[in-house]
């Protein structure tokens, strides 16, 4: 049994397990006395907030029972937020601040180490004057990218940068590569040397607690993670690298199962990317260097369901693999970080939710973890799948819906959709207004700011927690019977599962059993297309880019020969190559380091 | 009845969005066409050798990571570069290719751009319309391009005169190829295996030529998916001619047209035609009636169940190689000492190989290609 079936079981003793405290609250009388005792206590503890109007709320609402067995039930099937298995949220307060910050785009805003509660606690309110971050993650070349940082950043004591790359870069690609000039920084900033990296975060402070970078990357991750330290280090020393704070995504299984950008055959990849985080668990505690993403899973067409599962199975074959090298389950789990997909299906209502208590008990019981690596982080982004071209001002109403749903699943933090989407880069206008559609719904509306689980615990998110639970451990059984997530996801099951529900989706809206307004239902002739200013690379800024790469090929010609020679070396005896890869990075492209890796372990064959 | 029209679907180089493409492709499928996707992450050579070498109608790109101007324009330049002005391009990209772009686009020579919210009735009705009817043959023809052009006008039958007919099929003596048959169950890994002895030959011989003839079938009344070549990474070279057939109502694991296209390519000036058959049944000998196979070698997966399996399956009789393919599999050392027990029956000299195909510089399929070459 691999350990996702381990989970399973774990999942199913702990369900038996609350089962028993319900039966014994009724029928041990001791028992009983000592939960409605605890109960009481909870209830006097939570704190009264006053609505504008002066009506009072309690900042955490519990439902009204006073019978042992549902306490039973409730304390410990769901948990208080912050505890196990944490079904109402990973932390003891949340949203709660009467002004939060938006950090709408940034994937790492769970990086921050604690609570959004108590981070806005520490942070002051914003001033009037400030506009809402705007971060927009990638274009042209590292110096455009860089000014655009400097911009976004200009009124924030707090520095997180995320950041695309452009297609080339994600290849692990070098920019003077046969037939890719065109895509030279296009949807995302392009990066081929270590000097293109110090470009890019030129002027932050690398190793200051206010900064964090988050980098959406994933196939070459381990080279463009060396590339990162390596231009901190030129620029602050060893010393930073430390102090380092940040996100990179990492995700090779969600790659292979629906994003595609994989550069190394599956197995190797999974080998650098454990290289990488034996590096930085060790050497860089404050860094997450992994980022496990269902959000692109469900972009890509899969059912809420598939999506909650094959995010959870890949958590866990990742929590395996690690732990097989022998970095301890409470060295990495706490560095562990989660993104999902939020859509308007109603398993949305409750998808993060359970998510949380599965990868608690899955955590905690096949893996032996302590409380901080139990915990579920989450980003959520609202579906970008689900906005459509026609009449796509509708799309403000999809993603505001979306928002309300992502924060009854208590998630840490939100990136809200622009309506643009559909036709290109989020432009300024609209990026504004998603940004202010968070800003409304937590700021200006009561929803979530005085009761933090204000829509939590309706009979209906139960009932959709108990059949989305089941359906996840259905997809697990699944999984585990096929040998586990690394074989099923070379036996394309994952892939194929998903290009199914998408096809299923497609039929759905073209046959009208899936209303989308707009499109097949309340049409109303010509679309409204949106002004569109694209930011198109120019062809002398893609040939700048040529031109500095072959100077800096050029330049370390001799050295990189050597570096190289010895990554191959490391690489082929199956040592860890991240400390190689810190040396090569210095005096080699990026594209010249997956090139001689490839010699070795070979290219990625795409599955179809 | 008319010849299925083939079109060749592609994402552009570091383009890994292809879920609005598999989408297209299955619907294009569903209306009659064959589709020879050659998946994402593509380059403007690769795409455009393909589909000379496919001879397919069009081209279609689905493109949602910029630098689109670029590429399709590239697309349409290298297809007149090579003298394959037949082949027309078509595509989309949502919303990422705006009004102005597609202009541009069509200046350069591209068919057609779908935008946003075009349905997938829309697209399949225009590459019904547009690519349906029958072509005026145009450009210089490249050795290539003629070769494809004759693949298919025997695939549809359209070559009309009886001495060239007769020559075809009398000319199989005359072959200058070594001609191997790859068969078996699938999802055995045939396509890799395959992939990987093109990339030993390749590395083996720096001017040697190869040619694939690889199968897939047709789904019943309607058009087929003709995917192979987008696992095969390392056959997307100059020196390797690669043809994508559909089954066409045939069983067996071949194509109607299979046997004269096999003498064709045989007397081509290849070193090696390469032949795969569809996944397999137990009883399939697909290369029987052909008699122009050198070498048949037959792919194998460990999971075939149980020993009793094995007596039924034909090709073991016949294949002069038997491989195990995913021997990483923990069922592989049984099934190689059953598969070797059945094998010793034949009283043959036919061989057995443990293989992991996926695996770069897998020590197995070195010696398979050994034994090949």
């Amino acid at each position: 049994m691999s350990k996702l079936g381990q989970v399973v079981e774990a999942v199913e003793k702990y369900n038996r397990f609350v089962l028993d405290r319900v039966k014994r609250a009724r029928t041990d009388e001791q028992f009983g006395r000592e939960l409605l005792g605890r109960w009481n206590d909870i209830k006097a503890k939570i704190p009264v907030t006053r609505t504008p109007t002066g009506l009072p709320l309690p900042r955490l609402a519990l439902p009204e029972i006073d019978e042992p067995g549902e306490i039973a039930r409730y304390l410990f099937g769901e948990g208080l937020p912050g505890e196990f298995p944490f079904l109402n949220g990973a932390y003891r307060e949340m949203y709660l601040e009467p002004i939060r910050e938006l950090e709408s785009f940034e994937k790492d805003a769970v990086a921050a180490d604690v609570s959004p509660a108590k981070s806005s606690k520490q942070r002051p309110p914003l001033q009037q004057a400030e506009e809402p971050t705007r971060l927009f993650s990638g274009l042209m070349l590292a110096e455009d990218t860089n000014e655009r940082f400097h911009y976004l950043t200009r009124h924030q004591r707090t520095h997180r940068l995320s950041t695309a790359f452009d297609g080339p870069t994600l290849y692990g690609i070098d920019s003077d590569a046969d037939g890719v000039f065109g895509k030279i920084g296009e949807g995302g900033v392009a990066i081929d040397t270590v000097e293109d990296m110090m470009r890019l975060y030129d002027g932050f402070d690398l190793g200051s607690p206010n900064f964090s970078a988050s980098m959406t990357i994933s196939g070459p991750a381990p080279i463009v993670m060396a590339m990162y330290i390596a231009a901190a280090k030129r620029r602050f020393g060893w010393k930073v690298v430390s102090k380092l704070r940040g996100t990179i995504q990492a995700d090779i299984f969600k790659e292979v199962q629906a994003q595609n950008e994989t550069i190394f055959p599956i197995e190797a990849s999974l080998r650098f990317l454990t290289d990488m985080v034996e590096f930085t668990t060790r050497e860089m505690p404050r860094w997450y260097p992994i980022s496990i993403s269902g959000y692109h899973i469900g972009e890509a067409g899969s059912t809420p369901v598939q999506q909650a599962a094959y995010t959870l199975s890949n958590g866990f074959a990742y929590a395996e693999m690690f732990d097989a090298r022998g970095i301890p389950v409470d060295q990495f789990g706490p560095r562990l970080s989660f993104f999902l997909d939020c859509g308007l299906d109603a398993e949305y209502i409750a998808l993060a939710r359970v998510s949380r208590r599965i990868w608690a008990i899955g955590m905690r019981d096949a893996f032996g973890a302590g409380p901080r690596a139990q915990l579920f982080k989450l980003h959520t982004q609202t579906s970008g799948r689900s906005l459509i071209a026609a009449e796509f001002k509708n799309n403000l109403t999809r993603t505001a819906a979306e928002l309300m749903l992502a924060y009854m699943n208590a998630t840490n933090s939100c990136h809200s959709n622009s309506a643009d989407e559909p036709f290109t880069t989020p432009s300024e206008e609209w990026i504004r207004l998603a940004a202010h559609g968070q800003a409304i719904l937590l700021e200006e509306s009561g929803v979530f700011k005085h009761t933090m689980n204000m829509l939590s615990g309706s009979p209906g998110m139960k009932a959709v927690e108990r059949a989305v639970e089941a359906a996840i451990l259905d997809e697990f059984r699944e999984i585990e019977r096929l040998g586990g997530v690394l074989a099923a996801v070379e036996d394309r099951f994952q892939r194929s599962q998903i290009q199914n529900a998408a096809h299923r989706y497609e039929q759905q809206i073209y046959d009208g059993t899936r209303p989308i307004i707009g499109l097949n239902k309340y049409r109303n002739g010509e679309g409204d297309a949106p002004e569109i200013k694209l930011a198109r690379t120019p062809r002398a800024k893609q040939q700048l880019q040529v031109d500095r790469l072959k100077k800096f090929k050029k330049k370390n010609a001799e050295k990189a020969k050597r570096a190289l020679d010895k990554l191959v070396d490391v690489v082929e005896r199956g040592e860890n190559c991240f400390p190689v890869l810190l040396e090569a990075v210095e005096v080699a492209s990026l594209g010249q380091i997956t090139g001689r890796m490839q010699e070795v372990v070979g290219r990625f064959r795409p599955m179809v | 009845m008319a010849a299925p029209i083939r079109i060749l679907t592609a994402v552009p180089i570091c383009d890994g969005h292809d879920s609005a493409i598999n989408t297209i492709n299955l619907e294009f499928i569903r209306h009659g066409i064959e589709v020879i996707y050659l998946g994402y992450h593509r380059s403007v050579g690769d795409i455009v050798r393909a589909a000379i070498q496919e001879d397919v109608r069009a081209i279609g790109i689905s493109s949602y990571n910029g630098g689109h101007v670029e590429f399709f324009g590239e697309v349409v330049d290298l297809l007149r570069k090579r003298g394959a002005t037949d082949i027309k391009v078509f595509g989309g990209g949502g919303g990422t290719i705006t009004h102005d772009d597609a202009e541009a686009m069509k200046h350069r020579g591209v068919d057609k751009i779908f935008f946003a919210g075009t349905s997938l009735t829309e697209m399949t009705d225009y590459v019904r319309e547009r690519y349906g009817k029958p072509r005026k043959r145009a450009g210089t023809k490249s050795p290539d391009v003629q070769l494809a052009w004759r693949l298919t006008e025997i695939e549809d039958g359209t070559r009309r005169s009886g001495r060239e007919k007769k020559r075809q099929t009398s000319n199989i003596k005359h072959r200058t190829s070594r001609v191997i048959g790859f068969t078996g169950p699938g999802g055995a890994g045939k396509t890799t295996l395959i992939d990987e002895v093109v990339l030993r030959f390749l590395n083996q011989n720096s001017k040697g030529r190869i040619a694939i003839l690889s199968h897939d079938p047709s789904v019943i009344g309607k058009g087929a998916l003709l995917g192979d070549r987008a696992a095969m990474i390392n056959s997307q070279n100059d020196r390797v001619f690669m043809r994508s057939m559909a089954t066409r109502g045939q069983a067996g694991g071949l194509s109607p047209a299979t046997h004269d296209c096999l003498a064709l390519l045989g007397r081509s000036n290849f070193d090696y035609v390469i032949i795969e058959t569809v996944g397999t049944g137990q009883e399939a000998m697909p290369f029987q009636k052909n008699g122009i196979v050198d070498l048949t070698v037959l792919v194998m997966n460990p999971d075939y169940g149980s020993r009793l399996q094995l007596q039924k399956i034909v090709m073991l009789d016949l294949a002069d190689i038997v491989v195990v393919n995913k021997s990483d599999l923990q069922r592989a050392r049984t099934a190689h000492a059953e598969i070797k027990q059945r094998l010793e029956q034949n009283r043959r000299a036919q061989r057995l190989i443990d293989t992991v195909a996926k695996r770069h510089r897998d020590p197995g399929v070195d010696q398979l290609f050994d034994l090949i070459s």
